[in-house]
């Protein structure tokens, strides 16, 4: 196992190495410059522009803009310099890590928690009543994109005269110091992206999860098992749900790269402190570097996602071998 | 205005206030016409902020974000009045102009500390002058005013609270400009040229992860807390050197918050929800919002004609690729007809919920020093006088589907190239359409992003545009947009030179061009104000005449602002020595 994960991690290094030529040149074929905004300032005068394109560096070659990009990284673990902000770009998007990590870690929980229980209800249930309306509701939540669940719940809020319409915090909490009141701000606050954001998933996995347990549930193993004799709880939890959870393992390690561009327009909405809207100016104003640090951070995760699916997959199924 | 008789004054006005006391505080007197009384200190101010900074010096970067917050932290050598527009001292006490208006020599203001409780003095002002504003390496950077007819203005330090500047040839709008923020060398050195760093090393300074209280400034907040991608949080300086009528210290208020929130929509539910105390919005928002005050919602919806802002306007490329339509374009005779066809009332009504008025050539309408009437030769929204005179210039051949036909036998069809993102360009672009469709002119929409309008525009690659550049209180400081052959006179580029700082080709200047050419070239330096006035009032009949854009609108300045708040007075964004934020308090 140990060998394989390492195999697969070294093959990884000409993967991301192709992906990173790929982006690059797509954001090259971006018309326009980082430096063009520059241009509608009566302050900038030529003499600027050319001392800004030297700075910068896109006075160079393209290819050897991209080479020295690599080689700072390879050498010197330097991502490059964000263009707009002046600063190296690791710390910029270690300083939007944080919320982010903890807005999808948490979307991804609560999506898990409420999907799971109710594919395998469904599943069960196949053809009742109430089966049909959560399946169907399921359908409309898949359907429903979700910057306009946000925007619907925003408008709600204020309706009812509330005040917690965007943002994580109120805005007096934002550089308090942690208290109980902080998270309590926080709570009342979260609820809507977990709505918005998480909903969406919901309704894919449970569907998902459906599918999967209605697949293994007429297998012949879940017969032999009910013929023995076994408890009907303990033939679905102890064998069919444990095999029809694979598929949503893979589906688990595809859902890493989300972390980044997953939520672009909810987070810009619902002003969420996160990597997306980041990500999204970066193209905009082709910070070049900044745009091809997150593709790649992307790129990693969808990766490393399925090197980990597959462990777990490993793990889990004893029929998955790799030795 | 007449410069050096005003400043002759104000030095006396300030010799005196000299002599009878050590340290000078402003008085900020005279402002009842816009509402302003006395105030109480405390409070809390939250405002919206459309992004993040890119950093937290100013010079580094052009990031309006970053100027919004700036502009509370920092502040000039001269200010403007806020109800007349009129230049005051700020951090300069006095100033005089020698005969001739080539030396500018400012006594500045005495007492006056950084937040940090350093004394601010000349040297302050010399090191913000060489390493950021007259350094073409600082990106925010304004090194183009500094060198007149390819000469370079000189700074040099008189004493410890006088700094003079030698013009190589009078600059009448010189000391308009000096409205650039003034930094702290005490934090700054090590950025300095004269320490042995290099030029764009400046651009480094004070980035976002700085320690607060390294940014240091003589303005009326200075910075608290920047948590990144949510809030930036300023406190009062305590040193600030402005008083209230009666002699309070100013800022009134405690705090001054900015939230970032990124989307328009976002900032208004934010506002509607109270955690935002002020809110510049659009025309469009406007019926919502002033609704609901009427309905009884704790905040005021506030109106105000503009001096700065953007009035849109629609320009045709007279070196347009196909040169049938270049021909077109560049004959007065067809831009004067295509006015004819657009429908400046509807726009103004649909677009901006009547919420603009009409636009001046070149000069807003709220610009007393220097605004001439043209309104008359807007003309009227005819579309049969516009049809005729489409036929008068010899385009009355139309196909069978009824779009006109060039000379050479084209059909006349247009593209238009206008920003999609933007609340105003797409409605007024589709108006044009179809106004013009109807006099048999063929636009096609062209959609881009707005923040590429001006690159397109200067790329040649386009044949009409909508596009808007805002106005300013001297034509001198608009000089590149409106003088043929500057650098944003885009629609014409023929007389544009072929290297930077070279004069522009005159003899590819129509017979108007080359006279607004020499009427900008006169202006900017003619010292007497009754001149220059002139001169200006010249150029706008020629510009409303000759059409080189044909201007749309002049939106209003439309702001909301809870009522728990006093003194409030619109405030458009970064305008450099324009800031009504001191005197806000909360009731």
């Amino acid at each position: 196992m140990l060998t394989y994960a390492l195999r697969r991690l070294l093959g990884m290094v000409p993967t991301l190495l192709l992906i990173s030529v790929v982006c690059f040149a797509v954001i090259q074929l971006q018309p326009g410059s980082f430096l063009d905004q520059f241009r509608e300032d009566p302050r900038v005068t030529p003499e600027s522009l050319q001392a800004m394109t030297r700075q910068l560096g896109l006075d160079q070659p393209l290819w050897a803009q991209y080479l020295n990009w690599v080689r700072g990284i390879v050498t010197e673990g330097d991502f490059g310099y964000s263009f707009a902000n002046g600063r190296p770009v690791g710390s910029l998007i270690w300083e939007r890590l944080g919320w982010t990590v903890f807005l999808a870690v948490l979307t991804l929980l609560v999506s898990w928690v409420i999907a799971v229980p109710l594919g395998i209800y469904t599943a069960i249930h196949h053809h009742r009543k109430r089966a049909t309306v959560l399946n169907f509701l399921g359908y409309i939540s898949l359907a429903t994109p979700d910057f306009l669940v946000a925007l619907l719940l925003i408008a709600l809020v204020l309706n009812l005269g509330g005040t917690n319409v965007g943002g994580l915090f109120s805005p007096q909490y934002i550089d308090a110091p942690w208290s109980g009141a902080k998270v309590l701000d926080l709570l009342s606050h979260l609820w809507i992206p977990m709505i918005a954001i998480g909903l969406e998933g919901v309704a894919g996995l449970m569907r998902q999860m459906r599918a999967s347990l209605l697949d293994v549930l007429h297998q012949d193993y879940v017969r032999t098992a009910h013929a023995k004799g076994l408890a009907a709880r303990r033939v679905l939890w102890g064998h069919a749900a444990r095999n029809a959870v694979n598929p949503l393992i893979s589906l688990a390690g595809l859902s890493l790269p989300g972390l980044i561009s997953g939520t672009i327009i909810a987070s810009i909405v619902l002003n969420l402190p996160t990597i997306g809207p980041f990500l999204y100016d970066a193209l905009l104003n082709k910070d070049q570097f900044v745009a091809m640090t997150l593709l790649m951070f992307s790129a990693l995760l969808l990766l490393l996602g399925n090197l980990l699916a597959d462990l777990a997959l490993a793990w889990a199924d004893p029929r998955v071998r790799f030795d | 205005m007449h410069v050096s008789r005003a400043a002759r004054f104000l030095t006396l006005v300030s010799l005196s206030l000299l002599g009878a006391a050590h340290a000078a505080p402003k008085k900020m007197t005279g402002l009842g016409a816009l509402g302003v009384t006395a105030g109480k200190s405390g409070g809390t101010y939250t405002l919206p902020l459309g992004d993040s900074p890119q950093s937290l010096f100013y010079y580094g970067v052009i990031d309006n974000n970053l100027g919004l917050i700036s502009q509370q932290m920092f502040d000039g050598l001269v200010e403007f009045n806020l109800a007349t527009y009129k230049i005051e001292p700020a951090l300069a006490e006095s100033w005089t102009i020698s005969e001739g208006g080539k030396v500018y020599t400012f006594k500045l203001r005495q007492g006056v500390k950084w937040s940090d409780g350093q004394a601010f003095d000349a040297d302050d002002v010399i090191f913000t002058y060489k390493n950021m504003i007259m350094n073409p390496e600082a990106r925010a950077g304004d090194p183009g005013n500094f060198k007149l007819g390819g000469e370079a203005v000189t700074i040099a330090k008189v004493d410890a609270m006088t700094v003079r500047f030698t013009l190589p040839r009078p600059a009448p709008a010189f000391l308009l400009q000096q409205r650039y923020f003034i930094m702290p060398q005490h934090k700054l050195a090590k950025y300095g040229q004269e320490n042995g760093a290099k030029p764009a090393d400046i651009n480094g300074a004070w980035p976002t992860n700085v320690a607060e209280g390294e940014v240091v400034g003589t303005g009326p907040f200075k910075l608290a807390n920047y948590t990144a991608g949510q809030k930036v949080t300023l406190t009062r300086n305590p040193n600030y050197w402005k008083v209230d009528a009666a002699g309070t210290k100013l800022p009134y208020l405690d705090k001054l918050e900015f939230l970032i929130i990124r989307d328009p929509q976002a900032q208004v539910a934010q506002f509607l929800a109270g955690n935002l105390d002020q809110l510049n919005i659009s025309g469009a928002q406007f019926p919502d919002l002033k609704q609901k005050e009427v309905a009884g919602a704790p905040f005021k919806v506030v109106r105000s004609t503009a001096l700065f802002g953007s009035p849109p306007f629609v320009a045709y490329n007279f070196d347009a690729k196909n040169p049938a339509l270049a021909k077109v374009f560049s004959d007065v005779r067809f831009r004067r007809a295509m006015q004819l066809a657009v429908n400046r009332e509807r726009i103004i009504d649909s677009v901006y919920n009547g919420l603009a008025s009409l636009p001046g050539h070149g000069v807003a309408p709220a610009n007393k020093a220097f605004y001439v009437n043209t309104t008359r030769q807007l003309g009227e929204f005819d579309l049969a006088a516009a049809g005729r005179a489409l036929d008068a210039m010899g385009l009355n051949r139309k196909n069978a589907a009824g779009i006109r036909l060039l000379p050479n036998g084209q059909p006349l069809e247009i593209d238009l190239t206008y920003g999609t993102d933007s609340a105003v360009y797409p409605p007024i672009a589709t108006i044009l359409q179809s106004d013009f469709a109807k006099v048999g002119v063929k636009v096609n929409l062209k959609g881009i992003l707005s923040s590429r309008l001006l690159a397109t525009g200067q790329s040649g690659d386009w044949e009409m545009i909508l596009h808007a550049f805002g106005d300013q209180p001297d034509p001198e400081l608009r000089r590149p947009i409106w003088q043929p052959g500057g650098s944003l006179y885009y629609w014409h580029r023929a007389p544009q030179p072929a290297k930077d700082g070279d004069p522009a080709n005159t003899a590819k200047m129509a017979p108007w061009e080359k006279e607004i050419y020499d009427i900008f070239n006169k202006a900017a330096v003619e010292p007497s104000a009754s001149a220059r006035k002139a001169l200006y009032t010249r150029w706008q009949l020629l510009f409303a005449q000759n059409l080189p854009v044909t201007p749309i609108a002049k939106p209003e300045n439309i702001g909301a602002v809870s009522n728990k708040y006093g003194n409030y007075v619109y405030n458009l964004g970064v305008i450099p020595g324009y800031n009504p934020v001191p005197l806000i308090y909360q009731k």
